[in-house]
């Protein structure tokens, strides 16, 4: 799960004290926003999108407001944004109102694990505020850090001074940044991003840190994070009905990883482990309805649940149910093959037969006995069928998959249906 | 905060110096959680195939126990501490721990043993929290860690593999010794990749499965570190996913082909697949096979049409090529493959089926025998004749029956008990066995059969069934009696010789039995050359035998089962008795579905005895003074056989005439209707528990007879004797009417008037028991259901199903539209906030009552044989789903499996 924005941010950084921008969700009244504005002089008017959405400023979509009619038309203009970032559409549900924090500094600042130091690393400029990417490196720090003792004063100091940040920022950043291990390392969080925390000067000469935009990212097997309370559709826009469903029988026996790749998809493949996921979805390209793994050795209930969402989700529209997977280690081919089957023939019974190919290219214990199960139930069911043994390329019978989608295409799928009976 | 390992990485610990050390034969494995579902497969065959390299293994609460092995059994205690103190010493931990114990996991295992160099953790999910903290334990600690989410490690040469079950239940059959070293993001595709390899000739050192999850443990660069220093090892195929900067900065010594795949998962906003798969701009699949491209100084993607590859190495984005990309660089290097080619990747089919359908060539490979020893296993496949089921545990589970929740509607064998009242009595016991209906031909000899076991006569079944009808017995206990007289002796000749027919003709080619046409002298031949002759054909004239066959040839039936016990009978110079003939038939009737692996063998051999049982309880159903030795209920034996289906007999039995065509499709409908109810359904739990008292994993000892016993008395006055509510309801509205013939339209009778007087009646009935208080006042049967509920005007899809139907024969039934103006009526007195539905329990009283209206009116049969007829209706009706529950859980079903354990009970006292 993702979260981007200052109204679920806020929320979050609370937890642990860390000062941030003054926010209004969509239900503020009139009155409340122009006490606001009165505060602030200016507020910034975001779009609210679920899930993680990048770019938001440069698309124009932040609105700027001094009087309660800008905002107000901000409102409107802004509730239902829709934004494309990276392939990703989204489409916003309100608005918050945020009072524009004046400031000298910018500072970006992140905690995320990294593959290059296998650690916790700070990403850290007080350059902020921009495409940090767009940086040279010398005024970004990148600082790994031991997660047995966690982030600490010393990490956020010396890489301060890396990068000669001014000296007025170092105390104030010093003191408040470390509260975000807290959040990040005891929530289950993945990345921990705020761009920019705006230096507010808060007398005496000291600098007040506010968090001004927020962005996190939740490690979905990691529980901690329902601890936060969060409201459970916060991220359910980016998950289809049929994901969601899949993703309620997520245990940590066998795999149930699903991503809907074309809902006009015609070929359903139903794959085996993460390599065969990664190649079969990237042959399969959009002919896919979806990106399946359910390797991992799934025990009969849960791959006999799994089919039969699948089947009640994309079996009507395909042409082709592509069983695919390489040469088992510990899944029991007798054990899912059955499942398969078994829910393809209560998914007959329920829904009706329909004219449908089925290819299937697998290896693995019980092998045989599980392709022999599936044989005589596709034979019961009146479908045509090839199996291919595990020395055939897996690259090849996905382009053999992709071959009978073709000639379902071009009128095989009505000869099948006759030779089914179905008129 | 790190120990010093390898000088090569000094600012971080790694232990393995060189690929050699990765899974020797000294290694010593304790593993955790060994008792776990997975690890109780994989480990017996890693310690087997490893030399017996697991010493111990730990499961909280199983200490003092053992696993048992090939190799020996292997202890198992309840946590580390304590196999240590029992003397066990191991340099590696395997951890097969659900994700939430793997990093206490880690902990304890480096806390506690000294000696420990490796820790390998199969587990997938662990959280990415866990993972920065069991990396800093491991760097703390001085432990190479592998995984998580990984397969583990293997040797070939050392023939050791550690942790999870690279090259699968066979790990020789995949992992054969050779020079090349396989490094994979993906568990599954290290074997692929061994098996791909092998098609080249290239055999492999250590693969590593290495998983792909935020944190590897053990990451390429450590690999490539080991790689350079493993003299066995020439080359190495890196197979990578998207994620991850892991790869960015190698550099190579020696050859490499890198598989990097994945491009699409650029699209992905979350992980699918591998949880560490998922990709910023700069670790995306281009960017990677970019890094790749650049070490191994090509410019392209290798791929058998365009073969572009250095003496450094190659890149491939389908696996497929990585055997030839793996050969084109070595032979840059001089180097020949390990040992001779074996087979190839093209496609090899190995099942196909093209229903007939006329194929391009190219969608219609041909089969191919498969590799060794999946060839024979195939040949095992056509020799196993029938299917099998896996035993479970069939407590409240059927693989017979269910009830759709949403629908209420009950399919049994996949049909709707709706499309089930479109058939007649015969053809649906048929399929409660077969799971398929019988054609024409296959209806007509079920009939046969059906009809020459319904007369009782001279049997101590019907004596008892009649004497305890006497007692004062409701139906069902009555005819417990017949049944329990139906042993296994009774039916035993007709099993063994569906046994033998079975066996003579299972490998004969034969797929259709109607096909007259069949050549069977071979398996005359063999039939008389052994015993099996003795089991089909008797010496002795048997008078049944030759009428059923009379009655088969007259009815103009084809089966080349009876033509053969006849043939044989003939050749042999013997006779066909009846049970021979009833073993014929049903063996014709289930050899398709026999053939095709949708019943089993032992469902067959138990076929005749249900279809005794099937005649028995029709039979006995009526008096034993219907019973004679020449009639049933006054019809000739002969024309019983050679004439009525048995739904005309089903009809004979409960009211004593043969139906015309209107009576034979309602009671068809109504039969169908009432099958079954689901495995819930207390008719099905009696019989469920009778075949689970017995033990269904002996079936030969599970008794078919006692299960129709459990059936019976799992109904009573409150279920399946209480159809006769409803008509007493409507007996009760049409008692003093002149209604002559219910299946008049013009009846002459103002249901309106009838239904608007009822419901006033009732509704002052209402008001003044609520006043008095009393809450379960008298509610009308038939009406109103708790799914079908809460729209202005209701319908029970299922009775509107059913009216349909029988609107279409133009049958008529008034009572059914009485129920209709009734609803109506009710709505408009006020009792009911809406129109209620007609339930389906309506149809059926309705269309039994219209059965019995004109006996009733003439005072030929009274209110109490109106009940036993409801009654005895609703047990021929159910009788069809309690032959599938029976035989269901006779196939899958545990010994007593329907048990509740004690801790599920509740003491009320």
């Amino acid at each position: 799960m993702q979260i981007t924005g200052m109204y679920w941010g806020s929320k979050l950084l609370k937890f642990v004290d860390f000062p941030t921008s003054e926010v209004l969700g969509p239900e503020a009244s009139g009155d409340q926003i122009k006490e606001l504005i009165g505060r602030w002089g200016e507020i910034f008017v975001k779009p609210m999108f679920k899930g993680g959405v990048g770019k938001k400023g440069k698309s124009g979509l932040i609105g700027k407001a001094n009087n309660l009619a800008t905002a107000m038309k901000e409102k409107e203009r802004l509730y239902f944004a829709e934004h494309i970032h990276n392939n990703v559409h989204a489409k916003a549900e309100g608005v918050t109102f945020e009072g524009a924090v004046p400031a000298e500094y910018e500072v970006y600042f992140s905690i995320t694990d990294s593959t290059k130091y296998r650690a916790p690393v700070i990403t850290i400029t007080h350059h902020g505020g921009v495409n940090i990417e767009e940086l040279p490196p010398n005024q970004l720090a990148v600082i790994p850090f031991d997660p047995l003792t966690g982030l600490k004063g010393f990490v956020v100091s010396n890489a301060l001074r890396k990068i000669n940040a001014p000296q007025e920022l170092i105390s104030p950043l010093v003191q408040n940044l470390p509260k975000l291990w807290e959040l990040y390392h005891y929530y289950g969080m993945t990345t921990l991003e705020l761009n920019p925390i705006r230096m507010m000067p808060a007398g005496k000469g000291r600098l007040l840190p506010l968090a001004c935009d927020f962005k996190c990212a939740f490690d979905a097997d990691d529980p901690n994070w329902k601890r936060l309370g969060l409201p459970s559709d916060l991220d359910a826009s980016s998950y289809s009905d049929f994901e969601q469903e899949v993703n309620a029988l997520r245990t940590y026996q066998g795999q149930s990883d699903v991503f809907v790749i074309n809902p006009q998809g015609t070929i359903t493949a139903m794959t085996f482990g993460g390599g065969a996921n990664a190649l079969v979805t990237e042959q399969l390209g959009d002919s896919a309805t979806i990106s399946s793994d359910f390797g991992g050795n799934p025990p009969y209930d849960k791959m006999h649940a799994i089919s039969r969402i699948v089947y009640k989700y994309w079996l009507a529209q395909s042409n082709v149910l592509f069983i695919i997977g390489g040469k088992a280690n510990n899944t029991d081919i007798y054990e899912t093959f059955r499942a398969m089957a078994d829910a393809l023939r209560d998914h007959f019974h329920s829904a009706g037969p329909q004219p449908l190919y089925v290819v299937v290219g697998r290896g693995g214990p019980n092998l045989i006995r599980g392709m022999g199960y599936l044989r005589d139930t596709l034979d019961g069911l009146g479908l045509p069928y090839q199996m291919f043994g595990y020395d055939s390329a897996m690259s090849e019978v996905v382009n053999f998959a992709q071959s009978v989608d073709k000639w379902m295409k071009a009128g095989g799928r009505a000869m099948v249906a006759r030779s089914m009976g179905i008129s | 905060m790190h120990q010093q390992g390898v000088a090569a990485f000094p600012h971080y610990f790694v232990g393995i110096n060189s690929l050699a050390e990765l899974a020797t034969r000294q290694d010593r494995v304790c593993v955790l959680n060994i008792t776990g579902g997975e690890s109780r497969t994989v480990t017996p065959v890693s310690h087997t195939y490893s030399g017996g390299n697991v010493v111990c293994g730990t499961a909280p609460g199983r200490s003092g126990t053992v696993m048992n092995t090939p190799k020996g059994n292997i202890p198992v205690y309840g946590n580390i501490a304590e196999a240590m103190e029992a003397g066990h010493k191991f340099n590696v931990v395997v951890i097969y721990l659900p994700p939430s114990g793997v990093r206490d996991g880690v902990l304890e295992a480096l806390r506690i043993n000294p000696y420990l160099k490796k820790i390998v953790i199969l587990t997938e999910k662990v959280p990415v929290h866990d993972a920065r903290i069991i990396r800093s334990l491991g760097q703390m600690y001085g432990v190479d860690i592998f995984g998580a989410n990984c397969l583990g490690l293997a040797d070939a040469h050392n023939r050791v593999r550690i942790g999870g079950a690279l090259g699968g239940n066979a790990p020789a059959e995949s992992l054969r010794p050779g020079s090349i070293a396989i490094f994979s993001n993906s568990g599954n595709f290290t074997t692929t990749i061994a098996v791909y390899l092998a098609t080249a000739g290239w055999g492999t050192t250590v693969s590593i499965s290495s998983g792909k999850d935020v944190y590897i443990h053990y990451s390429a660069a450590e690999f490539t570190h080991a790689f350079h220093n493993d003299y066995r090892t020439k080359a190495a195929v890196l197979y990578i996913e998207p994620g991850g900067y892991y790869e960015k900065d190698l550099v190579f010594e020696k050859p490499v082909v890198a598989c990097v795949v994945g491009r699409w998962k650029a699209k992905l906003t979350r992980a699918c697949g591998h949880a560490g798969a998922i990709s910023g701009s700069g670790d995306n699949a281009m960017a990677k096979e970019k890094w790749f491209m650049e070490k191994f100084g090509v410019d392209s993607i290798f791929t058998p049409e365009n073969p572009v590859c250095s003496k450094k190495g190659a890149v491939v984005i389908n696996i497929a090529h990585l055997p030839a990309a793996m050969t084109a660089v070595m032979k840059l290097n001089e180097t020949m493959p390990d040992f001779k080619p074996e087979g190839n990747l093209s496609l090899k089919c190995w099942f196909s089926n093209t229903q007939n359908i006329d194929l391009p060539e190219h969608l219609n490979p041909p089969l191919v025998r498969a590799i060794a020893p999946y060839d024979k296993q195939i040949e095992g496949l056509g020799e196993q004749v029938g299917g099998v089921f896996p035993r479970q545990s069939m407590k409240d589970a059927s693989g017979a029956s269910m009830m759709d929740p949403k629908t209420q509607v009950t399919h049994l064998h996949g049909t709707s008990v709706l499309d089930a009242s479109t058939h007649s009595f015969e053809e649906n016991l048929v399929k409660s066995l077969t799971r398929e209906y019988p054609g024409e031909n296959g209806a007509m000899l079920a009939n046969v059969v059906l009809n020459a076991y319904v007369n009782q006569h001279g049997t101590f079944g019907l004596t008892a069934t009649d004497v305890a009808r006497a007692a004062g017995n409701s139906p069902n206990t009555s005819l417990c009696a017949a049944v329990a007289l139906q042993g296994p002796d009774l039916a035993k000749p007709a099993r063994q010789a569906v046994g033998a027919l079975v066996e003579l003709f299972k490998k004969s080619g034969l797929k259709d039995p109607e096909k007259g046409d069949f050549d069977f002298s071979a398996q005359l031949q063999q039939a008389m050359a052994g015993e099996t002759r003795n089991l089909l054909v008797s010496e002795a004239e048997c008078n049944k035998g030759n009428i059923m066959l009379d009655a088969l040839q007259a009815r103009g039936t084809r089966s080349v089962f009876v033509d053969f016990v006849k043939a044989l009978a003939q050749e042999s110079g013997g006779r066909v008795r009846a049970q021979v003939v009833l073993a014929a038939v049903v063996t014709h009737l289930g050899w398709k579905p026999l053939m095709r692996k949708r019943i089993t063998t032992l469902t067959m051999k138990n076929m005749p005895w249900h279809f005794r049982i099937f005649s028995t309880l029709v039979g006995a159903a009526a008096n034993a003074e219907q019973h004679t030795n020449e009639h049933f209920c006054d019809v000739t034996n002969e024309e019983l056989i050679s004439d009525w289906s048995f739904t005309e007999t089903a009809h004979l039995a409960l009211f004593g005439t043969r139906p015309n065509k209107g009576e034979l499709f309602a009671l068809s409908i109504l039969l169908g209707l009432i099958v079954s109810n689901g495995p819930g359904t207390i008719s099905a739990q009696g019989p469920k528990g009778a075949v689970s008292a017995d033990g269904p994993e002996a079936p030969e000892r599970v008794q078919i007879n006692k299960g129709y016993i459990g059936f019976l008395s799992h109904t009573g006055y409150a279920h399946g004797g209480n159809g006769f509510e409803a008509i007493a309801f409507l007996l009760e509205r049409f008692r003093e009417s002149e209604l002559a013939d219910p299946g008049d339209p013009e009846h002459g009778l103002n249901l309106k008037e009838m239904a608007a007087s009822y419901a006033k009646e009732y509704m002052v009935y209402k008001k003044r028991a609520k006043a008095e208080g009393e809450i379960s006042y008298a509610k009308i049967p038939c009406i109103n259901h708790p799914i079908f509920k809460g729209e202005e005007v209701n319908f029970d899809p299922r009775e509107v199903f059913v009216s349909e139907l029988l609107k279409n024969q133009g049958s008529y039934n008034v009572f059914l539209d009485f129920y209709h103006e009734l609803v109506q009526a009710l709505y408009t007195a006020g009792v009911s906030s809406n129109v209620y539905c007609v339930n389906i329990d309506a149809v059926i009283a309705v269309i039994l009552l219209k059965m019995l209206w004109r006996p009733y009116k003439d005072r030929t049969i009274s209110e109490s044989t109106m009940e036993t007829a409801a009654f005895t209706t609703f047990l021929f009706g159910r009788m069809v789903g309690t032959a599938a529950e029976i035989d269901d859980h006779t196939n899958r079903g545990r010994n007593m499996d329907t048990r509740t354990p004690a801790s599920q009970c509740s003491y009320v006292g």
